[in-house]
C-alpha cells in the first residue's frame, strides 16, 4: 500500500521553520566613519540597521539578533548587553533595588507606537555606541583599521550557544547525542558584516580561522563595503556562500541592506544573491602579515611564507624544510647533432632514444 | 464559455472504483462525471452516503473480526 | 452566522473583501501580525525587499530574482500575496508589461511598524497604575491555564466521560459560544454531546485552538448585529492584543468604548486579566501574546529560546519563563511502546479523557494511566471524525521525555514506526479512497483556452488533475481562475 510506505511519515517533526539568529558586525573605526560623515554619518547607518534588525525579527517571533561593534582595539557587544555585575550585596534587598530602578529606567515610558521589543533594542545599541565612543581614546583615532576577527569569533560564539540551548532542551542528553554535521542546524545562523575600512594583514589567520569555523557550522557572512578595500572580506563571503556588496552609494544603505541582504539562508534557497565577481583571493604571509602573490608554503602544513624562513624551519610546525632547486637555472647542455638516417621503409622520424618506437594513436 | 462544476474528486483503486460506478448504477444519483480508470467526480453533497454504502459492501467481504483483548 | 464556521485565520481572512483589508491595515500592528503569520518565507522576503520601494516593478523583474526551480513557490506567494491584499498586481495588458507594487496602506503601517513613529497607537498603551505584586508571570500563566482548560474540559466532557475536574465550567457565554459554533451539539436527551468539528479542535495544537475559538467568536458576536461589535475593529484588536508584552499593564481608558465592550468575552476565554479592584487595568496573557506565533510557540521551541535569551537580557519582558507550572499541559508524558501499550504520566483529567478518545485506558494510577491502543479504539476514534494524523501528532507532541532521549540517543524517530503506521492503515480500512472538493472545469472551445487556463492553475498551484484529450481538468479553488477567465474575455 503506497499511501501507507513512505518513510517521510515516521518523523513527525515540527512545521515551524527553525528560528534565525542575525548578528550584525559594525566596523566602528571612529576614523573612517568620520571621513564618511559627510554622506552618511554613523547615526544615520545604526538607524539604518536598526530598521534592517526589525524587519529580521519581523519574520517570526523566534528569531533572535546580536549586535556587535568592532572597535579598532577589541570587540564590545551592543545588543544584548552583557549582564551589569551584580553590585556588592551588603543587604539582601540592595541588589533587587538596583534591578528595578534599572527597568523602570528603561521602560519608564515605552511608546504605544513601537513595537517593544525593537524599543527594547533601540535603546540598547544606541546607549552602548554611546559609552564605547566616549571610552575611544585619542590613540585609537590613529589606527585604520578595525579587529574584525574577534568580533566575528564573537559572533559564531552566540550562534554556537544558543545552538545548543535549542537543542538541549529537547533532550537532556547534549554531549551522548551524536554529532551529525549534515543535519540542519537547530539554529540558522546569518552574520552580516558593515566594513567600513580596510582589512589588516596581521589579521588574516584569525579571521580565516573564524570563516572556516563559519562555514563548518554553516553560517554565512554577508558584507556590505562602504568604503576601504577589504579583500579578506570578500574571501570570507565566498567561502561560506555569503552576499558581497560594494555600496558606491553609502546614503542609500538602508536600500542595500532590505534589497540586497535580507533574504536569510533559507530564501536563499529561492532567491538569486548578487555576487561579486572577482574575489580577491590574495593571502597574508604568516611571517609578517603581508599579502602576497606568491611565495612559500610549508608541504607539511600549508603555511604561507613571503621568504624562506630562518633555519628552514616552518613558523607552524617545525618542520624542518629544504629548498629544493629553487632559483636554479637549469643548465643548457649543447644539443648533439643527430645525423637523420634515411629509412627506406617507413616514415622519415628521427631516431628516438627508445628501442621501440612511439605507439601510434 | 467553460463551464466549472463543483463537485468531489475521488482518487482510487480501480476495484474501488468500479463499486463505486456499481453504487451509482441504482439511481445515477452519485456520479458527476466518470473521469478514468481511478478516478471520479461525485456530487458533493452525496459523498458521504456514498462512502457509507462502499463501506457497508466492503463490509460483507471482510473476515470476522478477531479481537483478542488478551494483555 | 455562516454554515461552515471557517476554523481556520487563513480562510477567515480570504474571504474578506478588499475593502476590510483596507481598514485593517490602518493599523501597524495588524500589518505587522499578518505578515508575521499569514505568509510563506518566500513571500515576507519579497515583501521586505518591496517596502522601501518608491515606484512600482514589473512582474519580469521579479522573476529575475528568483531562481527557476524556486518557480512553484514564487507562484505560490504572489497568489497568497493577493490573496491577502497585500500587492496589487496590474492587469496584462499590450502596452506596459504587469507591474506589482505593495498596497499603500499596507506599507505605510509595516513601515510604521519597523521604523516606529505616528500616533496609531496601536501597540497597546501602558497603563502608569502601580502592578500589585501578586500578579506576576506565573500568575498569569495559571490563570490563563485554568480558564483554557475549563473550556476544553466542557468539551471533552460532552463526550460522556466523566471529568473529574471542578464543578464550575467555563462562563455561559463561552459555553453558548461553543454550542452556536457547533463543537458541542444539544442532544435530543437535553444534555450535550461533541460534534466532529469538536474534534478537531480539542486535537488541535494550542495556538491553532485559540484560534479557533476567537475565529468562532468573531463569526458569531461579529455578525449580530445586535452586539454592536464590527468584526474589523474586533480583529484589529486581536491582532494589536498578539503585541502587547506579557506582564506588562495596559491601560483601558485609552481603548474606545467598542473595544471595552469586547474585554469580558477576552477574559472568558483566559486572554485577558483584569484585576478586581483596579478595573483601568488589563494584562495580557500568554495565550495573547503568543497569538501570532507559529503553532510551537507554547511548547518547546519557547522554551529553548528563553533558556537561551534569558541570561542575556537585563530586563524579563517579554520573553519570561514558562514558570514552573508551565509542566503539566506542556511537558509531554505520554510514552508509547512497540506492542501499542500507551503510559501517560499525568494527572490532568483532561488529557486523560483526550487519551481516552481514540485509546482503550484499562488501568489508573495516582500518577499514571495505562492502556492500550487498539484496531477498535482507533476505528472507534475515526468514526468520531478524528483522523490518524491528529492522533499521530497529539502523541508525538506530548511524547514523553524519555521517548525524546531514546530518539536522540538511537538516531531513531521518536513514535516506533510499527505503531504510526499500523494506525494510519485502521484509518485507511474505512478510507479507500482520497477525495478532493473542487471544481470540475471542462466544455472548453478550443485547445488555446483549456490550455492556457490549464496552464494558469497549475502556476497557482491549485491544479489536481487534468485531462487534455477531454479538455477538462479539476481545481480545488475556482476564484483565481474564474478572475482569469473574466479577464481573458474582456480581453478578446
Amino acid at each position: 500500500m503506497d499511501a501507507v510506505d513512505v518513510s517521510e511519515h515516521y518523523e513527525v517533526t515540527s512545521i515551524d521553520s527553525p528560528p534565525s539568529l542575525l548578528s550584525i558586525v559594525i566596523d566602528t573605526n571612529p576614523r573612517a566613519w568620520a571621513a564618511l560623515d559627510s554622506r552618511l554619518s554613523l547615526a544615520q547607518a545604526i538607524s539604518n540597521i536598526l530598521v534592517f534588525v526589525n524587519a529580521h525579527l519581523a519574520f517570526s517571533n523566534t528569531n533572535q539578533v546580536a549586535v556587535i561593534a568592532a572597535h579598532v582595539n577589541r570587540a564590545v557587544w551592543l545588543y544584548p548587553t552583557a549582564q551589569k555585575p551584580a553590585a556588592a550585596k551588603d543587604n539582601s534587598g540592595d541588589v533587587q533595588m538596583q534591578d528595578v530602578s534599572a527597568e523602570t529606567n528603561n521602560s519608564s515610558s515605552p511608546s504605544a507606537n513601537k513595537y517593544p521589543q525593537f524599543a527594547q533594542i533601540e535603546s540598547s545599541v544606541f546607549s552602548s555606541i554611546q559609552s564605547l565612543m566616549a571610552e575611544t581614546t585619542i590613540q585609537d583615532l590613529d589606527q585604520v583599521t578595525t579587529q574584525l576577527s574577534g568580533a566575528l569569533t564573537l559572533a559564531l560564539c552566540r550562534i554556537n550557544k544558543a545552538s545548543q540551548a535549542l537543542s538541549s532542551s529537547d533532550t537532556t542528553l547534549s554531549n551522548a547525542a551524536p554529532v551529525n554535521s549534515t543535519a540542519p542546524p537547530p539554529v540558522k545562523g546569518r552574520i552580516v558584516v558593515i566594513s567600513v575600512s580596510d582589512s589588516e594583514p596581521s589579521q588574516y589567520i584569525p579571521t580565516m580561522n573564524a570563516v572556516f569555523a563559519a562555514a563548518h557550522n554553516q553560517v554565512a557572512i554577508d558584507t556590505i563595503a562602504l568604503a576601504g578595500d577589504s579583500t579578506f572580506l570578500q574571501q570570507a563571503c565566498f567561502n561560506t556562500n555569503g552576499i558581497f556588496l560594494k555600496a558606491s552609494n553609502p546614503q542609500g544603505l538602508l536600500t542595500y541592506l532590505m534589497f540586497g541582504l535580507i533574504p536569510d539562508t533559507e530564501a536563499r534557497e529561492s532567491i538569486i544573491t548578487p555576487t561579486h565577481d572577482t574575489v580577491d583571493f590574495r593571502t597574508a604571509c604568516f611571517c609578517h602579515g603581508k599579502v602576497v602573490d606568491t611565495g612559500f608554503v610549508c608541504s607539511v602544513c600549508l603555511s604561507i611564507f613571503c621568504e624562506p624562513p630562518e633555519n628552514a624551519e616552518c613558523l607552524t610546525c617545525g618542520t624542518v624544510l629544504a629548498l629544493g632547486n629553487y632559483g636554479a637555472k637549469p643548465a643548457v647542455v649543447p644539443r648533439k647533432k643527430k645525423k637523420k638516417k634515411k629509412i627506406v621503409n617507413g616514415s622519415g622520424r628521427e631516431e628516438t632514444g627508445s628501442a621501440t618506437g612511439t605507439p601510434k594513436p | 464559455m467553460p463551464r466549472a462544476i463543483r463537485g468531489v474528486l475521488i482518487e482510487c483503486d480501480p476495484s474501488i472504483k468500479s463499486i463505486i460506478v456499481n453504487i451509482d448504477s441504482v439511481n445515477h444519483d452519485f456520479i458527476i462525471e466518470d473521469l478514468d480508470e481511478e478516478r471520479v467526480v461525485v456530487k458533493e453533497n452525496m459523498v458521504q452516503l456514498l462512502k457509507q454504502k462502499l463501506e457497508d459492501r466492503l463490509k460483507e467481504n471482510l473476515p470476522p473480526v478477531d479481537e483478542s483483548g488478551s494483555e | 452566522m455562516s454554515n461552515n464556521p471557517s476554523l481556520h485565520l487563513a480562510e477567515y481572512l480570504e474571504r474578506l473583501p478588499g475593502t476590510t483589508f483596507k481598514k485593517l491595515y490602518q493599523q501597524p500592528s495588524t500589518a505587522f501580525a499578518i505578515f508575521r503569520r499569514m505568509l510563506p518565507h518566500l513571500a515576507k522576503t519579497f515583501v521586505m525587499r518591496m517596502l522601501f520601494m518608491p515606484h512600482p516593478m514589473t512582474l519580469n523583474d521579479l522573476d529575475v530574482w528568483v531562481k527557476p526551480e524556486a518557480k512553484r513557490k514564487k507562484d505560490q506567494s504572489l497568489s497568497i500575496l493577493r490573496g491577502l491584499h497585500i500587492v496589487q498586481i496590474s492587469a496584462p495588458s499590450k502596452e506596459k508589461p504587469q507591474e506589482i507594487q505593495l498596497m499603500s496602506n499596507f506599507k505605510r503601517s509595516l513601515r510604521l511598524a519597523l521604523t516606529g513613529g505616528g500616533n496609531h497607537n496601536s501597540f497597546g498603551v501602558p497603563s502608569s497604575l502601580l502592578i500589585p505584586p501578586e500578579i506576576d508571570l506565573p500568575f498569569l500563566d495559571r490563570y490563563a491555564r485554568k480558564k483554557w482548560e475549563d473550556v476544553l474540559h466542557f468539551v471533552v466532557s460532552s463526550v460522556g466521560y466523566k471529568s473529574v475536574g471542578d464543578g464550575s465550567g467555563p462562563n455561559k457565554g463561552v459555553k453558548e459560544l461553543l454550542i452556536a459554533g457547533r463543537l458541542v451539539d444539544r442532544r435530543p436527551n437535553g444534555g450535550l454531546g461533541i460534534t466532529q468539528a469538536g474534534f478537531t479542535f480539542l486535537l488541535q495544537e494550542a495556538n491553532a485552538q485559540v484560534w479557533t475559538l476567537l475565529l468562532l467568536w468573531l463569526d458569531v458576536l461579529g455578525n449580530n448585529k445586535g452586539s454592536g461589535l464590527d468584526p474589523v475593529d474586533m480583529l484589529s484588536f486581536l491582532f494589536m492584543l498578539a503585541s502587547l508584552e506579557l506582564g506588562r499593564a495596559y491601560d483601558t481608558n485609552a481603548l474606545t468604548e467598542e473595544r471595552r465592550n469586547m474585554l469580558p468575552s477576552l477574559v472568558d476565554f483566559g486572554l485577558i486579566y483584569i484585576p478586581q479592584h483596579k478595573r483601568s487595568m488589563f494584562f495580557p496573557t500568554r495565550l495573547a501574546t503568543t497569538l501570532t506565533s507559529g503553532g510551537n510557540s507554547l511548547r518547546t521551541i519557547s522554551e529553548g529560546v528563553t533558556a537561551a535569551t534569558q541570561s542575556a537580557q537585563t530586563s524579563q519582558q517579554s520573553l519570561g519563563p514558562l514558570g514552573g507550572g508551565g509542566g503539566e499541559q506542556q511537558a509531554g508524558s505520554v510514552v508509547i511502546e512497540t506492542n501499542y501499550r500507551l503510559y501517560a504520566y499525568t494527572q490532568s483529567a483532561l488529557q486523560i479523557a483526550v487519551l481516552a478518545l481514540f485509546a482503550k485506558l484499562n488501568m489508573r494510577f495516582p500518577d499514571m494511566v495505562a492502556g492500550r491502543l487498539s484496531r477498535a479504539s482507533i476505528r472507534q476514534a475515526i468514526n468520531f471524525g478524528i483522523t490518524a494524523d491528529q492522533i499521530i501528532s497529539y502523541l508525538a507532541a506530548h511524547a514523553h521525555e524519555q521517548m525524546h532521549r531514546t530518539a536522540a540517543l538511537t538516531n531513531k524517530p521518536v513514535l516506533p514506526p510499527t505503531v504510526v503506521d499500523q494506525i494510519r492503515l485502521w484509518q485507511l480500512e474505512n478510507e479507500r479512497m482520497k477525495t478532493t472538493s473542487g471544481f470540475l472545469f471542462r466544455d472548453f472551445t478550443d485547445d488555446k483556452d483549456y490550455l492556457d487556463t490549464a496552464r494558469f492553475s497549475e502556476e497557482i498551484g491549485v491544479l489536481v488533475w487534468r485531462n487534455d484529450h477531454a479538455r477538462m481538468f479539476f481545481a480545488n479553488k475556482h476564484e483565481q481562475i474564474k478572475d482569469f477567465l473574466k479577464t481573458r474575455k474582456r480581453a478578446e
